[in-house]
């Protein structure tokens, strides 16, 4: 946890520099009290503080030798990494592929790639689930859905 | 009067319709009770105000309890004021005792519920001068001590759990600035005019990284000891010795705190559950599932609501989002809020509080018998499962307001949630924070204009002062903690 907080500490420091350049460009205050930037500013020198505190005292730490490393193993990393990406594909074709393709895609490749299961059960759950969640959202809640440029 | 009013045969049964769509909304992410009332208002039209009142009370219950359930079962916040219920009751739901989670929660609502709905009855009009009493400086001091409380549950890294706090309130910044119509750190994207959505951050914050998590070994089921015998399904009787305290004091704190107008159900739990870690025997087993953790801020909320209620009907002020529609709704019906309202129309008014009481038991009756059917949910494979968590997350978290930006938010969240997880950062300060970072960004100002900026102002009013000291003990508490113990075993604890 040591190096992790090491690096936590900087990318902090650098963000808080960044929050406080921006809040020192907002525009003055118009009224007696505090403009828009009060808070941004001040926050940012708060984490700023703070992030110096996590770094002097990782520094000031002893490497623990016994400590479980903070991220997991190749495999596991791949797995989340595949599934979050199977997410962001979700989010970005949501609007070109239309709810009912776009679920059932997703869906299937979270069973199939990251989880590596057989096709039977991978079709049937992704049937299953693009279909009840399109009962519910949309035919019980009447709620818009995106459709594709196909129609449906 | 009013339960003569409520009970008729019309009124209960249109109350469990309330409660049984309440809860299935709630139990969707993203929809939660304020969009549940709202749904309802047009279908209420043809029914005489009780009718209509009496529906959306229990769809509000319904929605507070359905959002405890994806609490427990999967991690997912239903909405903000679930967010406690999450750090315990999914982790005794991992235990092999969602029974019991669900059990109590549904039960702790009902008894902290009857409890507001009691106070409301006998002390309405002294609380709404109690509920004029707070400014903006008492505003500012209650929501930075709700916050300050709420860090100090960063277990043995507070100062974590004050960085997560802190860009939290940052998160909260993004947006157009009320009270100056300046963007900030807006980047010229329409969307993030808006904000930060709350939806995105919570089920990304909460329920993706918890996904994610999962992922790394595959997982059988959420939980392995599967016990369905009935009477593993309740509290069983140590659970409720545990829990009266936590009742007691999650009741007292949530319907004190849901009488002033834009506190809520969500400071409520927060601080319900902070309260009840301080006061325990055993403040470290919190997190990992004691049953506490699920009474007080379950018993919370639900008191919060009905303190909500005070302002509305003394002096016409609705306190919360739910609250404010159900205003709407009044105002549809032709009755007007305020001081007048027990005087011009008592027996709507008893009606409307006896049917909240109703909404309560109904949801008793309703769920108990639900809750083996959630926990037969569970036992489904996780291999499963998964996909449909992600999926329902997902597509909840769209449906909110059909925007598809709410899914980049939660797509971000999810892994900013993974990274804190593994890095040991506390989420729900984050969460909270942005929750709470507006109206005490709003508060601050205002007290600063008013005193003209001279920061005296939160310590020389008796209550804000109060507030302010608890919240810098809470703040420092754990610093001076750490400094004592060091000075006494020179050890080297961990900051």
């Amino acid at each position: 946890m040591k190096k992790a907080d090491l690096i936590t500490g900087c990318v902090l420091l650098a963000f808080s520099g960044f929050v406080i350049w921006e809040s020192l460009r907002m525009p003055p205050s118009a009224t007696f009290g505090p403009g828009p930037g009060f808070l941004p500013f001040w926050m940012g020198v708060i984490v700023a503080g703070l992030a110096a505190i996590l770094f002097l005292t990782a520094w000031s730490r002893k490497m623990d030798p016994k400590a479980p490393p903070v991220f997991p193993g190749r495999k596991a990393l791949t797995a989340v990494g595949l599934a979050l990406l199977g997410l962001l594909l979700y989010t970005v074709l949501m609007e070109p592929l239309g709810f009912l393709a776009n679920t059932v895609l997703f869906v299937a490749f979270l069973m199939a790639v990251v989880q590596r299961e057989g096709f039977k059960l991978t079709a049937a759950v992704a049937l299953l689930t693009t279909s009840g969640l399109y009962i519910i959202f949309h035919l019980l809640l009447g709620i818009t859905l995106p459709r594709s440029p196909f129609g449906f | 009067m009013g339960f003569h009013v409520a009970s008729s045969w019309q009124n209960l049964f249109f109350c469990f319709i309330g409660t049984l769509f309440g809860t299935l909304i709630g139990v969707l992410p993203g929809i939660g009770p304020t969009t549940g009332v709202a749904i309802l208002i047009p279908i209420t039209f043809g029914m005489n105000p009780t009718t209509a009142i009496i529906t959306m009370a229990g769809v509000y219950y319904g929605a507070m309890y359905g959002g405890s359930t994806t609490s427990i079962l999967l991690n997912v916040p239903g909405e903000s004021s679930s967010v406690m219920t999450t750090l315990d009751g999914y982790q005794m739901a991992r235990k092999g005792r969602p029974g019991p989670a669900l059990g109590m929660a549904a039960l702790s609502s009902f008894i902290a519920g009857t409890f507001a709905v009691l106070m409301l009855t006998l002390i309405a009009p002294v609380l709404a001068n109690y509920a004029v009493s707070f400014g903006p400086p008492e505003y500012f001091a209650l929501t930075f001590m709700g916050l300050t409380m709420v860090t100090s549950l960063g277990g043995d890294a507070p100062l974590k759990g004050i960085i997560s706090a802190a860009l939290g309130i940052l998160v909260a910044c993004v947006g157009i600035d009320a009270q100056s119509g300046v963007g900030r750190f807006t980047f010229d994207n329409l969307y993030l005019l808006d904000g930060v959505g709350f939806i995105g951050m919570a089920v990304g914050l909460f329920a993706v990284s918890e996904v994610l998590i999962n992922i790394e070994e595959p997982m059988q089921r959420i939980f392995t000891e599967t016990k369905l015998n009935i009477r593993s399904l309740f509290p069983n009787l140590q659970d409720w010795k545990d829990s009266f305290g936590a009742l007691w004091r999650g009741s007292i704190i949530g319907f004190f705190v849901g009488v002033l107008p834009g506190a809520g159900a969500v400071i409520a739990s927060f601080m319900a559950y902070a309260v009840e870690k301080r006061c325990s025997r055993h403040p470290e087993l919190f997190g990992t599932g004691v049953i506490e953790g699920v009474a007080a801020p379950e018993g919370a909320n639900n008191a919060a609501a009905g303190g909500a209620l005070v302002p509305l009907l003394t002096l016409g002020i609705p306190g919360s989002g739910t609250t404010a529609v159900l205003m709407g709704a009044l105002l549809i019906h032709g009755m007007r809020p305020g001081p007048l309202l027990f005087s011009a129309h008592p027996d709507f008014v008893w009606g409307l509080i006896a049917s909240m009481y109703i909404g309560n038991v109904m949801l008793i009756i309703q769920n108990m018998p639900m809750v083996g059917l959630w926990v037969r949910l569970l036992k489904i494979p996780y291999k499963i499962l998964m996909p449909l968590i992600i999926a329902i997350s997902a597509v909840g978290v769209f449906a909110t307001d059909g925007n598809i930006f709410d899914m980049w938010v939660m797509v971000f969240f999810g892994f900013l949630g993974y990274l804190m997880r593994k890095l040991d950062y506390p989420a729900a300060p984050m969460v909270l924070a942005l929750v709470l970072g507006p109206m005490m960004e709003m508060a601050l100002r205002q007290s600063l204009t008013l005193s003209y900026g001279s920061p005296t102002v939160f310590f020389n009013r008796p209550i804000s002062g109060v507030l302010m000291v608890f919240a810098l003990l809470s703040l420092f508490a754990p610093l001076l903690r750490l400094l004592w113990n060091r000075y006494k075993v020179g050890g080297k604890a961990a900051i």
